[in-house]
């Protein structure tokens, strides 16, 4: 199986779903000739030509609301953000005008809007947010968030078959840090199911996107003390995976949740309530946040690395609850 | 010393009077011109004022003048003429039937009135095809009735009954339909259509077809920047968006000349290099022309046109607003003006088309059908509470998703040149 990076596998993914279906099509800033800033629709206007890779005005609101009607015609636009930093730009349309669209009237939104999300590339505080949280918040949503390039890509296909609005955050720190083997025969990975990306038994770390890899690595370090750390990657965090989450702390009784979004309101208070409702009886200690602080993203290189949740702070943390 | 300052002063050089200056730039003047299909052109100024320690809006300038006739249309016979009559009529007595609904307290919410409107919405959607599109504003309820939803429909939703468009979930013109009546539905906020139709503009034309997709904006609401980055997006991309600029004056209680510094709307084509044209918002014949133009326009692949259509909005923002921020004379210069009485008297007394009797049946016939409509709608259930669940996504199996106009058209695959890996951004 070839290898491909976090990002080639996600332009493999659109490039195979437009070949497949004549109703997908790209609109974005600066994704035509040039390929977009970060490459990933890079080669797709000599292949698709102009009419279905379209370079937009630097109006992100007109992006949204262009993809919703061109899908209320029965196409499947793929809306490149060029940071999901810029997406607060178009927030009404995602919010009001397509996510209550078909609750509302009827009327299904079968589009994606996808971008690079994420830090530790010392983007600052405008190229390094993780805005999934305003949009888990949204009924309507569905809101994606690979770790893997063979998720990635799996993620991407399944997002654009979708007959829902799907949010798709591109974590660029592994845009082409990680590599897979990434088939290329035709698969999707499903939306709303989680995976165990490590088995263990004493403890879990329930987590999505770059922290994936942190987790990860912690769990090596962890595994030298003799604590064995079971990995759940949620893949989607909207609609989220209850039952996944609700196994793994029958099975270990013990819970990290580790997000790189900012603590208040972020994705693990509401998996520490699933866990409350699900599965009280189970757990054998109190749930941990290890979050990134309630700040925006700061610069500069030694202010980023102690913002962001580190391995060091899962190994803690980790070694804390073992005790429990 | 004092008079020569005063000579140079800003004001005058901008007024072109520095003759060697003018003279230089001559050559480089740029020129644009604005149809304008108005008989009469309606010059008076709003001020806001203080009175005995109140603030209020004081109007200055004519308003004597006499109505203009209706201006010959173009292209409408008689039966197209007397169908827009019809939905005027419509639009208006069920806008009425509405107004009692809501004093006998049948009405949940508040009710949006149209009144004085009714040629310009329901005369722009007359010239829509079935396969174009179009997408309304809170007030634009005729062009809902000529795109094919009935005085029951809009009732029932206004009322919030289990049978309405939206089943109970959204009120007022919020609904839509993407199957038959090619409606888009609008949200309450402002401006936010005029991407969705150039998106559906965009859809069609990927699939082989150009279509006219008609929308709508108010005074107020062309404020809103997503009104400029739908329309440039049109722009760029010529697709045939037909934007009618309702300025009826108000925009909730804020006068038009507090909205924006041009003299007519219809100028801001100019900034998007599109055509705009002016129309008198009451006369059915202009609104109708300037939009079969515009949309002509579109099904030829020639892109957007804007239309300003200048009217009045006859009523409050919404019922609970009595509008008494509204200098009276301006109410009266437009009561003059009605939409519906110019066009009868047009029918009835210019062109022959409709004998006063006849009138009188047709109004009969319309009354009929409302009351039809209205105790059906009174008559019919509100939804169960339980049907507020569900239907927040699409599930497997509840719409299957296909292009509206045929199959995308797609270029032949061309030999794959390798992919350059390296990121354009520092961000690594």
């Amino acid at each position: 199986m070839p290898q491909l990076t976090y990002l080639e596998a996600i332009r493999q993914g659109i490039s195979e779903e437009m070949e497949r279906d004549p109703a997908v099509f790209c609109l974005g800033e600066d994704i035509g000739i040039y390929g977009g800033a970060f490459k990933v629709t890079d080669g797709f206007i000599d292949r698709f030509g102009p009419e279905r890779v379209i370079d937009t005005p630097i109006a992100e609101s007109a992006i949204v609301g262009a993809a919703f009607g061109a899908a209320l015609t029965g196409m499947r636009p793929v809306a490149e953000f060029q940071f999901m930093d810029f997406i607060g730009c178009a927030f009404n349309q995602i919010v009001n005008m397509v996510a209550k669209a078909h609750y509302r009237w009827g009327a299904p939104a079968p589009l994606v809007i996808r971008g690079p999300s994420g830090g530790n590339v010392h983007g600052g505080p405008f190229h390094s947010q993780n805005p999934e949280m305003y949009f888990v918040h949204t009924p309507g949503l569905k809101v994606v968030c690979p770790a893997t390039a063979y998720d990635a890509k799996g993620l991407i296909k399944a997002s654009i078959r979708d007959n829902n609005p799907v949010i798709f955050f591109e974590h660029k720190y592994l845009y082409r840090r990680i590599k897979d083997e990434v088939p290329s025969e035709d698969y999707i990975v499903p939306l709303g199911k989680a995976r165990v990306a490590r088995e263990g038994s004493d403890l879990s770390i329930i987590t999505y996107a770059a922290m994936v890899h942190v987790a990860m690595e912690a769990a090596e370090i962890l595994a030298k003390d003799g604590i064995d750390a079971e990995i759940v990657d949620l893949r989607t965090v909207s609609p989220l995976d209850r039952q996944s989450i609700a196994n793994t702390v029958r099975k270990t009784n013990k819970v990290i949740l580790l997000h790189e979004d900012v603590h208040t309101g972020g994705l693990a208070g509401e998996i520490a309530a699933i866990i409350n409702e699900e599965v009280f009886d189970d757990l054998d200690g109190p749930i941990v946040r290890i979050t990134a602080q309630d700040s925006p993203v700061p610069f500069s290189p030694p202010q980023e690395q102690y913002f962001l949740p580190k391995v060091s702070d899962v190994v803690r943390e980790a070694r804390r609850l073992k005790e429990y | 010393m004092k008079k020569k300052a005063k000579k140079n002063s800003p004001r005058n050089s901008s007024n072109g009077r520095d003759r060697r200056l003018s003279e230089s730039t001559l050559a480089n003047q740029r020129t644009y011109t604005i149809a304008d299909y108005r008989l009469e052109k309606p010059s008076f100024k709003l001020r806001q004022v203080c009175k005995d320690d109140a603030t209020c809006y004081e109007i200055e300038g004519d308003l004597t003048a006499p109505v203009s006739p209706i201006r010959e249309s173009k292209y409408l016979d008689k039966k197209q003429c007397l169908e827009i009559y019809r939905w005027m009529l419509l639009n208006r007595k069920m806008e009425t039937a509405l107004e009692n609904l809501y004093k006998q307290g049948k009405v949940v919410g508040g009710v949006y009135f149209g009144l004085g409107q009714e040629a310009c919405s329901c005369a722009s959607a007359y010239a829509l095809r079935p396969d174009d599109w179009m997408g309304p504003m809170i007030r634009n309820q005729g062009s809902l009735l000529v795109r094919g939803f009935t005085a029951r429909d809009i009732m029932m939703q206004y009322m919030a009954k289990a049978g309405s468009p939206t089943k109970g979930r959204d009120a007022s013109s919020h609904f839509g339909d993407i199957e038959k009546r090619n409606v888009a539905a609008p949200i309450s906020t402002l401006g936010d259509l005029i991407p969705v139709l150039a998106g559906v503009a965009l859809g069609a034309r990927l699939q082989g077809r150009n279509i006219a997709v008609m929308t709508y904006i108010g005074d107020g609401g062309q404020s809103t920047g997503v009104t400029y980055e739908g329309l440039n997006f049109a722009a760029v991309q010529n697709l045939g968006v037909v934007l009618f600029v309702e300025n009826n004056l108000w925009g909730y209680s804020t006068p038009a000349d507090m909205q924006f510094r041009v003299k007519d709307l219809a100028e801001r084509a100019i900034a998007y290099g599109i055509p705009g044209i002016i129309v008198d918002g009451t006369d059915a014949g202009q609104v109708y022309d300037a939009a079969h133009e515009a949309c002509e326009r579109a099904r030829r692949g020639e892109g957007p046109t804007l239309i300003e259509a200048k009217m009045m909005r006859m009523k409050g923002h919404a019922i609970h607003d009595a509008a008494d921020y509204v200098p009276k004379p301006l109410f009266e210069y437009w009561r003059k003006r009605d939409p519906i009485t110019r066009f009868a008297n047009y029918l009835v007394k210019a062109k022959k088309w409709l004998t006063p009797s006849e009138n009188e049946k047709l109004i009969a016939d319309v009354d009929r059908e409302l009351e039809a409509d209205r105790d059906f709608a009174v008559a019919s259930p509100m939804p169960e509470p339980e049907s507020a669940a569900g239907g927040v996504y699409c599930e497997q199996g509840c719409h299957e998703i296909k292009p509206k106009y045929g199959t995308p058209q797609t270029k032949a695959a061309t030999q794959r040149r390798p992919t350059r890996m390296e990121a354009a951004v520092h961000l690594k």
